[in-house]
């Protein structure tokens, strides 16, 4: 298991866009992969469970991977993130 | 008359059409045959987003890429493997198809409902839609056709969704009525893309209203006038024309040049306050923008943004603009706006305290990284840098110098700017309007701000009801020193804008004509209206106005005098 704590920095946080990209991105892996934020654990590769956890920016969150292929699933994550989504 | 929410300009007369939702109830059963019913739901599920590919085409070439995205966001949503498989479980624990869609989308309705996040809450209407279509499909009922209504419908639905949005034939629905939604929701975003009048959140409108009854939509004022006489329907006739008149006059003057009536040549840029704003500033036909406003990025977050950030953010608007003029406002921060993590102590009198420039060059650092990010910007488009609240020649000196200091750091990085890139003054405070003629022969450009102008000159809280009367960019002070700042940077050779909200005002505007001004900078929505109302007046007919208008003693007097000249 691998995990790395990262911030929100786009303005609007993870809404629908960013979150179906998200989403979509991790798909290809076979690893299991959690957000860790407010106090709940979020599966990172379901959209509608990341809408829900309202995830905002600034929010701190860890990004945790768990399987075969972690640490590439791990760098892409926090890369997304890290880069605000391109938004 | 009923009363609702004004959501998307227009009058519409017409008749009612009244969109029942549809009978979506079934008997929960339980199933034996799994595999049979795993692949009712697949089918639905396939129909659905076939449906929904369909439905975004159609919608991105009646409304809008936006729009479309939508309805592409609900195949996003029924595409989620969690949410499918969960579906499925209940299905494998014999559940029917209807029920297990039923009972997922109302868990992440009522999730997403639970937030009282206001995004996130609009997501639950997506939520439901996506279920209504696949329990329509599920249970083989149709929907009511929208694309069967007759020229002159006023549409009457709970909430417009975007699935419905697809059926309507702009030319046929004048208006639109719902029970719910906001400024926000969809049902406004997609009235206004779509150009129908639309009152929101009338209360139990379907109940009350009855297909085929006439009925007037004021989407302005957000009236619903029912049973409406004779005389009703005249005046709203002739509001309806005028309103149209009036929109078809200020659509001619789109792509055109901004140009008085005897052929003076303006700049009518706009004042946005993201990135995003940049596309709708060219959407609507601005020249430019001629004011950046970069405290979105210090805002809405617990640490400073990184000069790379700051530079993405630039460099997206810069891009968009394609090589038209985009003046970045470096930050504009102090006492009266709330960014915890900049430690700022709360002061007596913010608006005469620590801000904007001077709050930037005591940070030098945080000063610096905003200047190089704009500087990088440079490469791609015609940025330009301007400092707010100058009050003396000393603080443009010291910002000038902190951006030869970043140029020479990034030169020695061997990073692309524009070595020649206009560093100007947004002349809002009365310290730099009296001292314009010092200001003109150091700074490329000038801006005024007429909002703070205003304000300090008058010494005046506009928000303060019981000195509120005095604030009015038409006060004589207010209106010399706009004229002495104007005068002193044509007679420099400099441009000189104005990015306040009096540059969008038809009685400022022969004035600022005749002033010399040659920028006008205002917000996107009134970049046509603007342009028409240059294209009013001659040189020498603003030029009469000025003088008497400079001649006369009271705010009083010039108003009066102005409201009948325009």
């Amino acid at each position: 298991m691998v995990s790395k704590k990262v911030t929100i920095v786009n303005a609007q946080g993870f809404h629908m866009r960013p979150a179906s990209t998200f989403a979509n991105a991790l798909a290809k892996y076979a690893c299991d992969v959690t957000l860790k934020v407010n106090g709940k654990d979020v599966n990172a590769k379901s959209l509608m469970n990341i809408i829900a956890a309202c995830i905002k920016c600034g929010n701190e969150v860890e990004v945790v991977c768990s399987g075969a292929d972690e640490e590439a699933a791990l760098a892409e994550a926090t890369a997304m993130i890290e880069s605000g989504f391109g938004e | 008359m009923m009363k609702g929410l004004g959501a998307s300009e227009g009058y519409g007369i017409g008749r009612v059409m009244l969109i029942v939702d549809r009978e979506l109830t079934y008997t929960p059963r339980e199933v034996a045959d799994i595999d049979a019913e795993l692949e009712r739901f697949h089918g639905a599920v396939e129909t659905f987003t076939a449906n929904t590919f369909e439905q975004a085409d159609a919608v991105r070439k009646s409304t809008g890429d936006k729009e479309a995205e939508i309805l592409e966001g609900h195949i996003a949503i029924i595409s989620d493997p969690f949410m499918k498989g969960e579906i499925e479980n209940l299905i494998k624990a014999h559940q029917c198809a209807e029920a297990a869609v039923e009972q997922i989308c109302q868990m992440f309705i009522d999730m997403f409902t639970a937030t009282g996040d206001e995004l996130t809450m609009q997501r639950a209407a997506d939520v439901k839609d996506i279920r209504d279509s696949l329990l329509g499909i599920l249970l083989g009922v149709q929907e009511v056709k929208i694309s069967d209504a007759p020229a002159g419908t006023v549409l009457v639905v709970h909430e417009l969704t975007p699935s419905m949005t697809a059926g309507i034939k702009k030319d046929n629905i004048v208006g639109i009525i719902t029970e719910t939604g906001s400024q926000t929701s969809h049902s406004a975003i997609l009235a206004r893309a779509m150009e129908i009048p639309a009152v929101l959140s009338v209360p139990n409108a379907l109940s009350q209203l009855s297909s085929g009854e006439q009925i007037i939509v004021d989407g302005n004022n957000g009236d619903v006038i029912t049973a409406p006489s004779q005389e009703q329907v005249d005046e709203y006739t002739a509001k309806r024309d005028t309103y149209l008149r009036e929109k078809r006059e200020l659509e001619m003057f789109r792509g055109k040049p901004t140009v008085s009536a005897s052929g003076e040549e303006y700049e009518l840029c706009c004042n946005i306050g993201t990135p995003k704003d940049a596309a709708k500033a060219m959407e609507k036909d601005g020249e430019g923008v001629g004011l950046f406003r970069t405290e979105f990025l210090f805002m809405d977050r617990t640490s400073l943004p990184t000069e790379d950030e700051q530079f993405e953010a630039y460099k997206t608007a810069a891009v968009v603009l394609k090589g038209k003029p985009l003046i970045i406002r470096t930050l504009d921060i102090g006492g009266d706006k709330e960014i915890p993590y900049l430690g700022l102590e709360k002061e007596e009198n913010p608006f005469m305290g620590f801000r904007a420039i001077r709050y930037c060059l005591q940070n030098r650092d945080m000063f610096k990284s905003q200047i190089k990010a704009i500087l990088r910007a440079s490469a791609f488009g015609d940025v330009r840098i301007m400092f707010p609240l100058i009050t003396a020649v000393e603080e443009l000196r010291a910002g000038k110098a902190l951006v030869e200091e970043a140029k020479s750091d990034l030169r020695a990085s061997g990073i692309a700017f524009n070595e020649n890139i206009p560093v100007g003054v947004m002349t809002e405070t009365s310290a730099s309007g009296v001292i314009a003629d010092l200001l003109a022969k150091e700074a490329d450009f000038f801006s005024i701000g007429t909002n703070d102008l205003t304000g300090y000159t008058m010494a005046c809280d506009r928000g303060n009801s019981n000195v509120g009367y005095l604030y009015s960019p038409f006060q004589p002070s207010v209106l010399r020193l706009i004229k002495s700042i104007i005068e002193n940077g044509v007679h420099a050779g400099i441009p000189v804008g104005m990015c306040g909200e009096a540059a969008a005002n038809p009685m400022m505007i022969p004035l600022l004509m005749s002033f010399g001004l040659t920028e006008f900078s205002v917000s996107a929505v009134s970049v046509l209206k603007v342009r028409k109302n240059i294209a009013k007046w001659t040189k020498a007919e603003a030029d009469k106005v000025a003088e008497k208008v400079m001649a006369m003693t009271t705010e009083k007097e010039i108003t009066d005098y102005l409201k009948s000249v325009i």
